[in-house]
């Protein structure tokens, strides 16, 4: 076990499978001789040649479509997008592309690639680089989304995205990129180590109970899982006992994980960066109470962001999101406090 | 050129009978979709007078060994001309199971993988981008082939095509973009919806290696591309053509009526049809190359149409999709 930072357990994915498979190659803004806008492939384009470190215009569509195309002819492309964000200037390539081609044509063709770069909210990034779109790519049949929370799963998750045979959305946490494995290990120890195997993969569809626990469920994707840690540390403080269960991946979503939780401790929290009105928390909520509803002591507790668009100013910003505060307080809420 | 002696006579023969059987093909397919009853609902696009550009073109490609092609929503005939067998193009149309998609992309959505078709597709300069990756495969593999990329011209009017020709032209890729120029964008003419109406000269910034020939003569479409495929396998590269065209029917089947009400006069159809017509151009070169004869002519519209009802009736035995595979092949 290696104890790594998020961005290195992605790097360390993606040169890993570009060494074993020659299919796999990198397109995006700033992949190469710039080294990645955060530096994540480094080092990539000395190693593997401009053939497989393709830099690009600020195209976004033609990065998509030229990943399409050549995953169409049977090679695994990685497209970088330098930020999620951007991936809206190409969401037709993504939506009614990528994610249908492989029904639309009965089969005929299948579309192996992934579709990756850092999302979510914060660091005063303001509006239009600073917001979590994975319920944009969840709505649509045909794609994979995978949204990890931790180190071992960025790269475990990386490696079974680019090994799947369909399009993945891989939204990464920026949030978690650069947080110091001695931090994480603070939450929770174990949380920051990473497994050496090059073939060391995490199946997407299979939630992860991170944290076992009595009273409530805190349900958490991608940087509100850890959020959603810290406040299980806050609770047992106060003697209640949260299990925490991080999603992994919101398609396919692993909602048997999930239900097994709720029929033990009879409470759920769900936990998302993104706008409330019609998310995930929203899908998985429902889910819980059509599927487990005489289970439940309590209504599902949603924690999300604010529906605004994101605010530069850091007073305005920590308003719009989620802390570990409000998972407490919703926790709370649903044990019959006030 | 149009005359040269050297004309390979077996393939201009079949060329003219996959121009001919491909117009008798979709003529079966709009009597159908006027009739009902055939399962063919939604949309159909006709390529009715358009034929001499996917015929020539894909007959100029080695598809056993690598060149592929991608087409847009009005793609029966790049099946066809590739090939492929008339019964499940004409089944997937009516939405049958035995089509080649399996009845779940329709008229719209015709591919056949084993010869090199990536498809048809919907979004109007969707396919562009697409072919853009098709063309890197074919690089990145370094084997000696060719990518084409059929559209229209309402297509460049999409930001999608202007990122895919800076990035072909970049990066080198031998993509061939065919322009089928027919002058309308569904009801918006050329003089409506481009600032430069000279089409070709707008790819003129991209630096890259261009042409604009008459798409409604066989042996010009033909042999112009057989030299410039030739010349993209022996230096990749990525060539825009434009192929000066027009659509005799409507924007789709079901626009037959209104195209002469709001865009465009019976008598300018009635003019293309009688002198642009790229069947009876190629009769009438081919009878003079002494390639067909007239009698032929006779027989190849008649084997046509036989060919055509075969089909539609290969269709009407076929059954539709079964219900269980409504959730199938969402996911790999």
């Amino acid at each position: 076990m290696a104890k790594l930072r998020y961005i290195d357990a992605l790097a360390l994915a993606l040169r890993e499978e570009m060494r074993r498979d020659e299919s796999v190659f990198l397109v995006g803004e700033e992949v190469g001789q710039y080294q990645g806008t955060l530096e994540l492939s480094k080092g990539f384009l000395e190693e593997f040649g401009k053939l497989r470190v393709i830099d690009t215009p600020i195209s976004e569509i033609g990065i998509i479509g030229l990943g399409i195309g050549a995953a169409m002819a049977g090679l695994r492309p990685v497209c970088e997008m330098m930020r999620m964000d951007f991936s809206l200037v190409t969401y037709d390539q993504i939506a009614n592309h990528a994610a249908k081609i492989r029904y639309m044509f009965g089969g005929q063709f299948q579309v192996p690639m992934v579709i990756r770069g850092p999302s979510g909210v914060g660091l005063q990034l303001s509006a239009q680089h600073s917001q979590a779109l994975e319920a944009i790519f969840t709505h649509i049949p045909g794609l994979k989304v995978a949204v990890p929370a931790t180190p071992a799963d960025a790269k475990g998750m990386l490696l079974a995205s680019i090994r799947d045979n369909n399009p993945v959305m891989f939204l990464e946490s920026l949030r978690m990129y650069f947080v110091k494995p001695d931090e994480l290990e603070a939450i929770q120890p174990g949380l920051s180590e990473v497994p050496e195997d090059p073939d060391f993969t995490v199946p997407l569809g299979k939630a992860n109970v991170l944290r076992e626990g009595k009273n409530i469920t805190l349900i958490g994707y991608s940087w509100m899982t850890i959020q959603a840690l810290k406040a299980a540390n806050q609770l047992a403080k106060d003697g209640i006992s949260a299990e925490v269960i991080d999603l992994r991946s919101l398609l396919p979503l692993d909602m048997n994980t999930v239900l097994a939780s709720v029929k033990k401790t009879h409470r759920a929290v769900v936990v998302q960066e993104q706008w409330p009105l019609y998310g995930c928390a929203a899908e998985i909520s429902a889910q819980i109470s059509e599927r487990a509803f005489y289970d439940l002591d309590a209504p599902v507790m949603r924690v999300t962001g604010a529906f605004v668009p994101m605010p530069y100013a850091k007073n305005l910003e920590n308003l719009a999101f989620p802390t570990e505060l409000d998972i407490v307080a919703a926790a709370k809420r649903a044990l019959g406090g006030k | 050129m149009a005359k040269t002696p050297s004309l390979d006579t077996a393939k201009y023969r079949r060329f003219y009978e996959q121009m001919v059987h491909i117009r008798e093909f979709e003529e079966e397919c709009l009597r159908a979709f006027q009739r009902g009853g055939h399962g063919i609902g939604g949309y159909l696009h006709l390529y009715s007078g358009e034929e001499a550009i996917a015929v020539g073109i894909i007959g100029a490609l080695d598809l056993p060994s690598g060149d592929c092609f991608i087409g847009h929503y009005r793609d029966h005939a790049y099946a066809l001309a590739a090939g492929s067998d008339p019964g499940p193009v004409m089944a997937e149309i009516c939405g049958k199971y035995t089509g080649c998609s399996k009845g779940k992309g329709g008229s719209m959505h015709i591919c056949d993988a084993e010869r090199g078709f990536y498809g048809g597709y919907g979004i109007v300069g969707g396919n562009v981008p697409i072919a853009l990756g098709l063309g890197y495969a074919i690089k990145y593999r370094q084997t000696p082939n060719v990518a084409v990329c059929f559209f229209g011209d309402g297509s460049m009017n999409q930001g999608a095509f202007h990122e895919t020709l800076n990035m072909a032209q970049l990066y080198k890729v031998p993509v061939l973009f065919v322009l089928e120029n027919n002058g309308y964008a569904m009801g918006t003419s050329i003089e409506r919806s481009h600032a430069n109406t000279d089409l070709t000269e707008r790819v003129a910034s991209y630096n890259m290696n261009r042409k604009r020939i008459d798409g409604q003569n066989i042996i010009t479409v033909h042999e112009e591309v057989a030299q410039i495929v030739a010349d993209m396998k022996k230096n990749p590269a990525p060539f825009f053509l434009e192929c000066d065209t027009y659509r005799f029917h409507g924007h789709g089947a079901a626009d037959e009526a209104k195209q002469t009400v709001v865009y465009r006069t019976r008598a300018e159809i009635e003019a293309a049809k009688a002198n642009r017509d790229p069947i009876a151009i190629a009769a009438e070169l081919l009878l003079d190359a002494k390639i067909i004869t007239e009698d032929d002519i006779q027989a190849i519209h008649d084997e046509g149409v036989r060919i055509a009802k075969e089909a539609m009736t290969f269709s009407d035995d076929s059954p539709v999709p079964p219900a269980d595979e409504l959730l199938k092949d969402v996911y790999a």
